[in-house]
């Protein structure tokens, strides 16, 4: 069988099983499928085992779902239940782009700003195919006056798996690395959206017995992230504005008065920082969602800041000042 | 960093095909020059991706893809001229809608920019956003950004740029000195929460790259560019590597490798003071990293509650004990 066929294409095969999906009515039976599309039909026995062709088209199955090509499959009428009669077809409504949804050049312009933020990391290749789909409409985007090249920092290990896990509306577990604990914990939760606060990744999630809702950093993560086959009931859109908003009350509550030296990088980027205000003596009073991570910053700028107030934060940057100092001595 | 998946090219080809035959049908005739440009692939990759389409179809009626049932393009316009038209359409009527996760990648990205001065109308991005979404087959997955605040120096270098003068203003430069420069504006670059000014320094008579938050008194000067954004080539790298470089090996735990990422650190060996164990994949690696000066280094270090040392040369490790010592001084502490 394979040894005798000709080697068709990967892509060959997928786009002739999109054309052939797409244009049937009533769908067609795996049997159909499989002996008479190209790419498949090659490989294809009447009376042997075709055992690996069928693994092959479940995962071209898996291929079109994470472009985003809408797969269905419809009973069979006389026999529910039976896989073999099961009928595929991509439907034309869900498969193309609205008529009445049409971008101008100006707007192509921004979409493709937006789609070059995301350089690194696995949304790189969603943004460039969300382009391709872009270009397909024909518009030439506008020149910008200025050119920009803006990127968000994608870094984290655990973001590809959760953001997976999202789309999927699957449980994950991961260890967790809570500040001021010693050893990390297992976690299973329900991912509601991934969000980004402050330059930072977070992971906006509910634990599925006290339906309790937790965020988590990115960077604290410190196992795999085990996507399981668990599936939950997706929540109502809005899960990552409704994160950020309840991690901006714990920034606004957050406060911290510090000294800075007046013209230096901590007076530059402190100074500019949401929410901060100079007091009447000169001082800096800073928001923070996270005492430990605010610490590091404030460490990081050395002489030209100074903590005053709360004493947990303070005691912490002098902590790491003189583990600096001990590590370099 | 690295890939946890490997690319999917067949997908990505896949997709490639998929919008290039709404966008072919749309044109009419087309030149493989025009249609490679704007979708911005080489040439030869659209006359691969033409010859692909014009022997695909469908199965039909007799399952065995007559004639009727495929594509078909002007041969001789194609052939002789480089020129593509579809004479024969199949299946296919419109381009293909966006995934969810494409959809929610340019919604938190477009949310990402909504600072810009490009973005003012803000009741026109949230009209973008809701057609990407309502233009999705999934809804959007959920991803959300915050806006990235920048300042009035952008607005200023977009001026200078549509009057095609130099820009001058004071800088605040990494050792903590102040300076007057004057630059021809080139692009303005943004990380994570960061904005860069890319440019021309006469002062310095190289490319340059500025952190907007470190200019101050910015001023729109009478003086002509001298370079202009089409003739230089920039690249990601905010920072360019030169010959000058000072080597300085680090010793990191792994978990904090990712964020040394921007300084590009080779792998060395693992620290031979811990030795690897079974069962404890925590022990520290042993990088090197190519710096101008060790400013940065200091505040690198001191920022990462000891995950990171320095290991050499030996004046790295007094600037960072000094800006510590420093730093402890004003806590009276020592």
């Amino acid at each position: 069988m394979a040894s005798t066929a000709q080697k068709i294409p990967a892509e060959e095969r997928l786009f002739s099983l999109v054309l052939a999906l797409l244009a049937t009515d009533g769908g067609l039976t795996k049997r159909e499928i499989l002996s008479t599309v190209q790419g498949y039909r090659q490989r294809y026995t009447v009376a042997g085992d075709n055992a690996s062709l069928e693994r092959q088209f479940e995962r071209d199955k898996d291929d079109l779902r994470e472009l985003g090509i809408p797969l269905e499959t419809i009973d069979s009428p006389g026999d529910p239940g039976n896989n073999q009669n099961l009928r595929y077809l991509i439907p034309r409504g869900s498969y193309e782009l609205p008529a009445d949804i049409r971008f101008t050049p100006e707007e192509t312009t921004l979409l493709g700003l937006a789609a070059l933020v995301w350089r690194e990391g696995s949304l790189s290749a969603d943004a460039r195919r969300a382009l391709l789909k872009l270009r397909s409409l024909g518009i030439t985007a506008t020149e910008p006056l200025l050119g920009y090249a803006p990127r968000l920092s994608l870094r984290d290990a655990a973001f590809t798996p959760l953001n997976a896990a999202l789309e999927k509306h699957v449980l994950v577990a991961f260890e967790y690395l809570k500040p001021g604990e010693s050893a990390a914990r297992a976690r299973l939760v329900a991912p509601l959206a991934l969000f980004q606060h402050q330059g930072r990744w977070h992971l906006f999630a509910e634990e599925p017995d006290s339906k309790l809702t937790k965020t988590f950093l990115l960077r604290r993560i410190v196992s795999a992230v085990t996507v399981t086959s668990t599936i939950f009931s997706a929540p109502p859109p809005g899960q990552g504005e409704r994160a950020i908003a309840e991690l901006d009350t714990v920034w606004n509550a957050n406060l911290a008065t510090v000294q800075v030296e007046a013209g230096s990088d901590a007076a530059a980027r402190l100074g500019t920082r949401r929410g901060s205000t100079a007091t009447p003596n000169g001082d800096l009073e800073l928001h923070y969602a996270d005492a430990n991570i605010l610490a590091d910053e404030l460490a990081g700028f050395g002489p030209e800041v100074s903590v005053i107030s709360p004493t947990a934060l303070r005691d912490a940057v002098i902590a790491r000042l003189q583990r600096a100092a001990a590590d370099h001595g | 960093m690295a890939e946890l998946r490997p690319p999917k090219l067949a997908g990505d080809k896949l997709a490639f095909l998929l919008s290039l035959v709404p966008y072919l049908m749309d044109q009419g005739r087309v030149t493989v020059a025009k249609a490679a440009a704007h979708f911005g692939v080489p040439q030869e990759q659209l006359r691969e991706a033409v010859r692909l389409i014009s022997v695909s179809g469908i199965p039909g009626e007799t399952a065995t893809y007559q004639h009727g049932d495929l594509f078909d393009i002007a041969w001789d316009d194609f052939e002789v001229r480089d020129e593509i038209v579809l004479t024969h359409n199949v299946a296919i009527d419109e381009s293909p809608r966006f995934s969810g996760r494409e959809a929610a990648a340019l919604i938190a990205g477009l949310n990402y920019l909504a600072a810009l001065p490009e973005h003012a109308d803000s009741a026109a991005g949230s009209a973008l956003m809701s057609k990407l979404a309502r233009g999705a087959s999934a809804s959007p997955t959920q991803l959300a950004v915050e806006v990235s605040q920048t300042n009035a120096t952008l607005a200023l270098i977009r001026e200078t740029v549509a009057a095609g003068v130099q820009l001058q203003f004071d800088y605040l430069n990494a050792r903590g000195g102040r300076e007057t420069r004057r630059v021809d504006p080139l692009r303005v670059d943004a990380v994570d929460a960061d904005w860069y000014l890319r440019g021309w320094c006469h002062s310095r008579e190289a490319l340059r790259t500025f952190r907007l938050d470190h200019i101050s008194n910015a001023t729109i000067t009478t003086d002509a560019i001298v370079r202009r954004a089409d003739e230089v080539l920039l690249t990601d790298r905010l920072f360019e590597a030169s010959s000058d470089d000072l080597v300085v090996t680090l010793e990191v735990e792994p978990g904090a490798l990712p964020l040394l990422a921007e300084y590009e650190p080779e792998l060395v060996a693992p620290s031979p003071t811990e030795p690897e164990k079974p069962g404890e994949p925590t022990s520290r690696v042993r990088v090197v990293v190519r710096v101008s000066h060790f400013h940065g280094l200091k505040r690198l270090a001191a920022s990462m509650n000891g995950t990171v040392t320095v290991l050499s040369p030996p004046q790295a490790r007094k600037t960072i004990k000094d800006w510590a010592d420093a730093a402890l001084s004003r806590y009276t502490v020592l």
